[in-house]
C-alpha cells in the first residue's frame, strides 16, 4: 500500500471519470450516439452482445486501490497541513479508508477472488502518481487547498463510480452489501471535504 | 450508529437514564455533544460507549469524524 501517493485533483478525476464512461458505453451498446458532425453516416450494424462490463475480481481490485490511494494521500496530508481542520480531516481518511480496505481485503480472501487489475485501477494509480508531484511542490496554505480540492474531486468521483458502475455490476452480494455499506462514508467524506473548503477560501 | 448515520436519530430519555451507542459500522464514530459538555471520543467499530444523561433538555450531537452523522438526545 505504501507505493501509492497522492493523486491530483485533474488526473485521477479524468482518470476515473473516462474509464466509468467507457464502461458505461460498453454496457449499453444499444444507446444512440449523437454526433452532429456525421448525421449522415448510416447508423452502424448492432454491437455483439455485451460482456459484463467489470468483473468482481475487478471491482475488488478497483475499490482497493481507491482505499489505498486515499489513505496514502492521508498520511502525506496529515504530516504538510497546517489547518486542523485539514489535518483531522487526513486523519479520517487514514483510518475510514484503512478501515474499508480492511474488509476489502477479508472480503476477497474469503470470497478466494484475486483482485484483477484493470484499466480503471490503473488510471486511479497513474493519476495518483502524477500528482504526488503536484502536492509535494506545495507548502502551508496553499498545500491545504490543493488537498483539499482534491479530496472533494475524488470523493465525488468514488461516489459516482459506485453508484454508476461498482455497485450495479457487482455479481457476488457480500461484495456488493460491502460496497453499498462503504457508500455512505465516501458521503460524509464529501460533505466533510466540501465544508473545509468552504470555509478555507473565505 | 450504523450505515454512517445514528440509529434512531433522536432518542428521549428520563434524567439518570443510561444511554449507550454501539458503534455497527466498520468504521470509528464518536457522539460528541454541540455544546462540548461531553465526547466519546473515538468509537471504533464493534464499540460501546455509555453516557449517563444528567441535564435536562435537548442535547444535540454528531460525529467529529463524520459531521453529517447528527442526533438529539432528549432528556425529560
Amino acid at each position: 500500500m505504501s507505493t501509492y501517493h497522492s493523486a491530483s485533483t485533474t488526473g485521477l478525476l479524468l482518470g476515473l471519470a473516462l474509464s466509468v464512461s467507457g464502461l458505461t458505453a460498453c454496457s449499453k451498446s444499444e444507446t444512440p450516439a449523437v454526433d452532429t458532425a456525421a448525421t449522415a453516416t448510416p447508423a452502424p450494424a448492432p454491437a455483439a452482445p455485451a460482456a459484463p462490463a467489470i468483473t468482481d475480481a475487478q471491482i475488488a481490485h478497483i475499490a482497493v486501490t481507491a482505499n489505498a490511494i486515499d489513505s496514502a494521500a492521508g498520511v502525506v496530508a496529515k504530516k504538510k497541513a497546517t489547518a486542523k481542520s485539514v489535518k483531522d480531516f487526513a486523519q479520517t481518511m487514514i483510518s475510514d479508508h484503512m478501515g474499508v480496505n480492511k474488509q476489502a481485503v477479508a472480503l476477497a480472501t474469503k470470497l478466494g477472488v484475486t483482485p484483477e487489475d484493470n484499466d480503471v485501477s490503473r488510471q486511479l494509480k497513474s493519476g495518483a502518481d502524477e500528482s504526488a508531484a503536484t502536492l509535494s511542490g506545495l507548502t502551508g496554505a496553499a498545500f491545504d487547498k490543493a488537498y483539499i480540492d482534491r479530496e472533494v474531486a475524488y470523493h465525488q468521483a468514488v461516489a459516482d463510480a459506485l453508484d454508476k458502475t461498482l455497485i450495479p455490476n457487482a455479481q457476488n452480494a457480500e461484495l456488493k452489501g460491502l460496497l453499498e455499506k462503504a457508500r455512505p462514508a465516501f458521503a460524509a467524506h464529501l460533505e466533510r471535504a466540501k465544508d473545509i473548503q468552504a470555509k478555507l477560501s473565505k | 450508529m450504523r450505515n454512517v448515520a445514528f440509529d434512531p436519530p433522536s432518542l428521549t430519555v428520563a434524567a439518570g437514564d443510561t444511554v449507550v451507542w454501539t458503534n455497527a459500522d466498520f468504521l470509528p464514530h464518536t457522539a460528541t455533544a454541540r455544546d462540548a459538555a461531553w465526547d466519546s471520543k473515538s468509537i471504533e467499530a464493534n464499540g460501546v460507549w455509555r453516557l449517563v444523561a444528567a441535564t435536562p433538555g435537548t442535547h444535540e450531537y454528531y460525529c467529529v469524524f463524520h459531521p453529517n452523522m447528527k442526533g438529539t438526545i432528549v432528556v425529560r
